[in-house]
């Protein structure tokens, strides 16, 4: 969404929706169009781009930096519009030993990246044997690059990712996204989270960056998760955690979050009050 | 169908920094920026500009940087002008204002807009800043390639022409430039207006960007051909000023050029405020007083009562 | 049916490869250094997206680039820079002169002609004949040298305040003065903080620290009342010009 009070009431350039927030089949022209044949057929030859959007879609990731390293959430669902179209869908991708990437936006743009990554750690690993080995610096700078050529071609992966990882000793956490924006910092958090979780994580995070035990971390997690599934609703309450320590990568199975819907009995607008 | 291939086969990572590096060659990463040549050998190679790739570049241009049809688009190209040249018995007069606007912000007040091409010839700046700078730097370039070609100076007809035909290869694709080829060459002083339109016009005098009516206005009162050197100074000074006072996207400064048979000699910066309230100071051909109406009428006629001295 | 209108005219609304993450930069040349400096918040709308990402990047030790306006296409821009100042130093042996870097970064701008960098760069440095000197370009390259210039989301609220305190607009000299072609440094800093911490006041797109590169000419000290705020001298490669951090907290709200 826009935020700025004068850009209210203009005509958007962007149809993009960022949060999948309509139904896919009335999001603007662009399906019509392609449905004929005679178009479809002239971008195919041109540009593939030009109709490109986000079809089946993973919400928030969250991340942050903690005592032993880096810790990563992102839930299980990956939606097709406004309906729960995949259930058990994982967000999290290690890549080498010491990284790990979570993804929010188009899946398939996902799995397409998860297929470089994997190609590029074989690459580096196996045929270059130069005693190197990319850590999540080298990992992010990567998919920094691949993100922003991809937008210049204006055929952008339609995700934001963030990367996180320890290498010789030093944590790393930054984030970059469809348009190649890059940043870097304590706690971060993509879609929604961004605006729902970040201010949670920075409250519990900020400035206890090297005291937080892993304990202490999760529970920061979990309990920003909670707070999404409440108010997201392209979120479910199956997560998984990724945590990243001088001993490597451990993603976790599928978890359950624990939730309470009692107070919404008390709250007009949110239960099944009719007046 | 190998373009088809190769849009759907490169899948690896590999492939993905490859397209990264073909991307970074589209820039002019060549060999050809390594010599003299610099950042213009890209020109040399065929492939100056990385174009987006949507149907429409233009359009896309439009959507981006053309404050006018959206004051709220982000990229703002420096734009807002006046500029006069004029030919007569001693030369040519070349005198610009030194304002540049982005949308209704003031971005310079300092603004050279006179580019000296070469000694014996200078163009002016309208429309788009950097369109200016760039190509006629650029024409420099292949001025001094004619000179070193033909042991010969370039006519002001041909360089004109240069760029005229240059400026036209891009006609459409939002290149925005008005200007004033000057120079004095075997033909005696002459003037050629160029734009991004493709017009190419010989002429004696012309005034081009937002404040030139107002600038013909003074212009076409005053001018002569056999006006003193002096006089046609104060001319072209009193013109732009005339501009200055009565456009917004013209003002701060008048830069004031002359084209002699011997090439073109700086004459001054005159701050247009100062014009206003005390004349362009003690030059040759001033009146020695300001040009304000105001200021001439000793504020007989202002609607405000005249000030009181302390 | 299809939709016949969606196909007669097709309302290509299409990815928008722009955005806008705010911050300011602002430059200011002295007679024999200049101060380069940019705010360290990066926002994108009304969210911050990190307090600590950097505008303002060294090239040579007699140059330092601020670049504001799309992160990534910034980032990029400065990566491309330094790529192509490496490639001149081994061609060369020697670094690229300030003025040939201004060209250079109008050269490398206009070649984005149809798909410009949203890009607003300010260079600084210190000139081949010792002078300190500030670049300022629009998005596609055209530039020009000036004393001191603002850029970026305040750059309407810091350039009246510069003008006024930099080139003296609007002031009259007392009776007998004149005013000075040059600030000596400790004023231009205390002039460049005030301008932070007011645009920080008032426009929320600029905050959280302030980065301030010194580039100091040949054989110029830091005078004592900079050497007292402690600034970190980066690594030079010989004893010409030196370049130093200077680094301020700004309100976080």
């Amino acid at each position: 969404m826009d935020h700025f009070p004068t850009n209210w009431g203009r005509p958007k350039y962007d149809s993009f929706d960022t949060h999948a927030t309509y139904p896919i089949h009335n999001r603007g022209h662009a399906q019509s169009a392609a449905s004929n044949g005679a178009v479809q057929h002239t971008h195919f030859s041109h540009s593939k781009s030009a109709l490109r959007q986000p079809i089946v879609t993973g919400t928030s990731v969250l991340a942050i930096k903690y005592k032993d390293g880096i810790m990563m959430a992102a839930d299980n669902l990956a939606s097709y519009g406004s309906l729960a179209r995949f259930k058990g869908v994982q967000r999290l991708h290690p890549v080498g030993d010491y990284t790990v990437v979570g993804a929010s936006g188009d899946m398939s743009d996902f799995q397409y990246l998860q297929h470089i990554l994997d190609g590029l750690v074989i690459s580096e690993e196996a045929n270059l044997q130069d005693g190197h080995t990319l850590g999540p610096a080298e990992i992010h700078e990567y998919l920094s690059q691949v993100m922003y050529q991809r937008r210049t071609k204006m055929d952008p992966l339609w995700n934001s990712l963030l990367v996180g990882g320890v290498k010789d000793g030093k944590r790393f956490l930054a984030f970059v996204d469809l348009l190649g924006v890059t940043y870097s910092a304590s706690t971060l958090a993509t879609g929604y989270g961004a605006y729902i979780a970040q201010p949670l994580l920075r409250k519990a995070v900020e400035g206890r960056e090297d005291t937080l035990t892993e304990h202490e971390a999760r529970t920061i997690l979990e309990d920003a998760l909670r707070v999404l599934f409440y108010r997201d609703a392209r979120s479910i309450n199956q997560y998984q955690i990724a945590t990243i320590t001088a001993n490597g990568a451990d993603i976790s199975g599928s978890l359950k979050l624990e939730t309470a819907w009692g107070f919404a009995e008390g709250i007009r607008g949110y239960g099944a009050q009719t007046q | 169908m190998n373009a088809l291939l190769s849009k759907f086969s490169a899948t690896d990572a590999d492939s993905e920094i490859r397209t990264a590096m073909d991307l970074a060659e589209e820039d002019g990463l060549t060999d050809a920026m390594w010599g003299s040549q610099a950042g213009f050998g890209q020109l040399v190679q065929g492939h100056a500009f990385n174009i987006p790739a949507v149907p429409n570049p233009t359009a896309f241009l439009r959507l981006h940087t053309d404050d006018h049809a959206d004051p709220n688009c982000k990229i703002k190209i420096q734009h807002g002008t006046t500029t006069l040249a004029f030919r007569f018995q001693g030369g040519v007069i070349v005198a610009v204002d030194s304002r540049a606007t982005a949308g209704s912000y003031i971005a310079s007040g300092t603004v050279k807009k006179v580019i000296e091409i070469n000694p014996y010839l200078l163009g002016t700046m309208a429309g788009g800043a950097a369109d200016c700078q760039y190509w006629e730097t650029y024409l420099g370039i292949q001025c001094r390639l004619h000179e070193l070609r033909n042991r010969e100076r370039i006519s002001v007809a041909a360089a004109s022409k240069y760029l005229s035909n240059l400026v036209y290869s891009y006609k459409g694709m939002g290149l925005s430039m008005g200007t004033m080829i000057c120079g004095w060459d075997k033909t005696g002083p002459t003037i050629f207006y160029v734009d991004s339109d493709g017009s190419r016009l010989k002429g004696d005098l012309f005034s081009v960007g937002s404040g030139s009516t107002f600038a013909y206005g003074v212009l076409d009162q005053g001018y002569r051909w056999d006006l003193t050197d002096e006089e046609a100074q104060e001319l072209g000074r009193r013109s732009i000023y005339a501009a200055g006072h009565r456009d917004a996207f013209s003002g701060n400064t008048c830069n004031l050029y002359h084209v002699k048979e011997d090439g073109w000699r700086f004459i001054g910066n005159y701050d247009i405020t100062k014009m206003h309230y005390d004349g362009p100071g003690a030059v040759p051909g001033s009146l020695g007083s300001g040009y304000g109406y105001d200021v001439r009428t000793d504020n007989r006629f202002s609607v405000l009562p005249k000030p009181v001295s302390a | 049916m299809p939709d016949m209108s969606a196909i007669a005219n097709p309302q290509q609304r299409q990815f928008n490869p722009y955005a806008e993450n705010g911050g300011t930069i602002l430059a200011v040349a002295g007679a024999d250094f200049t101060v380069i400096a940019g705010d360290t918040r990066q926002s994108e709308g009304y969210s911050i997206q990190t307090r600590y990402a950097s505008k303002v990047f060294r090239l040579t030790d007699r140059a330092v680039l601020a670049v504001n306006g799309f992160a990534a296409d910034g980032n990029m821009f400065v990566k491309k820079v330094k790529q192509r100042l490496e490639w001149y130093r081994h061609n060369h042996a020697k670094d690229m002169p300030l003025r040939s870097i201004a060209r250079l970064i109008q050269t490398m701008l206009y070649a984005q002609r149809f798909f410009p960098y949203y890009v607003y760069n300010i260079l600084g440095g210190i000139e081949e004949d010792g002078t300190g000197a500030v670049y300022s370009f629009d998005p596609v390259g055209s530039y020009e040298r000036e004393a001191c210039r603002a850029a970026g989301a305040a750059q309407s609220l810091l350039q009246p305040f510069l003008d006024n305190q930099i080139y003296f607009k609007n002031q009259t000299a007392a009776r007998g003065y004149s005013h000075p072609a040059h600030l000596p440094l400790p004023d231009v800093l205390s002039i460049v903080i005030d301008s932070f911490t007011s645009a920080t006041e008032r426009h929320i797109e600029v905050g959280d620290g302030l980065e301030m590169y010194i580039v100091m000419a040949k054989g110029q000290t830091l005078p004592d009342a900079v050497t007292n705020l402690l600034p970190e001298e980066l690594p030079s490669t010989g004893d010409g010009e030196r370049v130093f951090v200077l680094k301020r907290d700004l309100k976080k709200d």
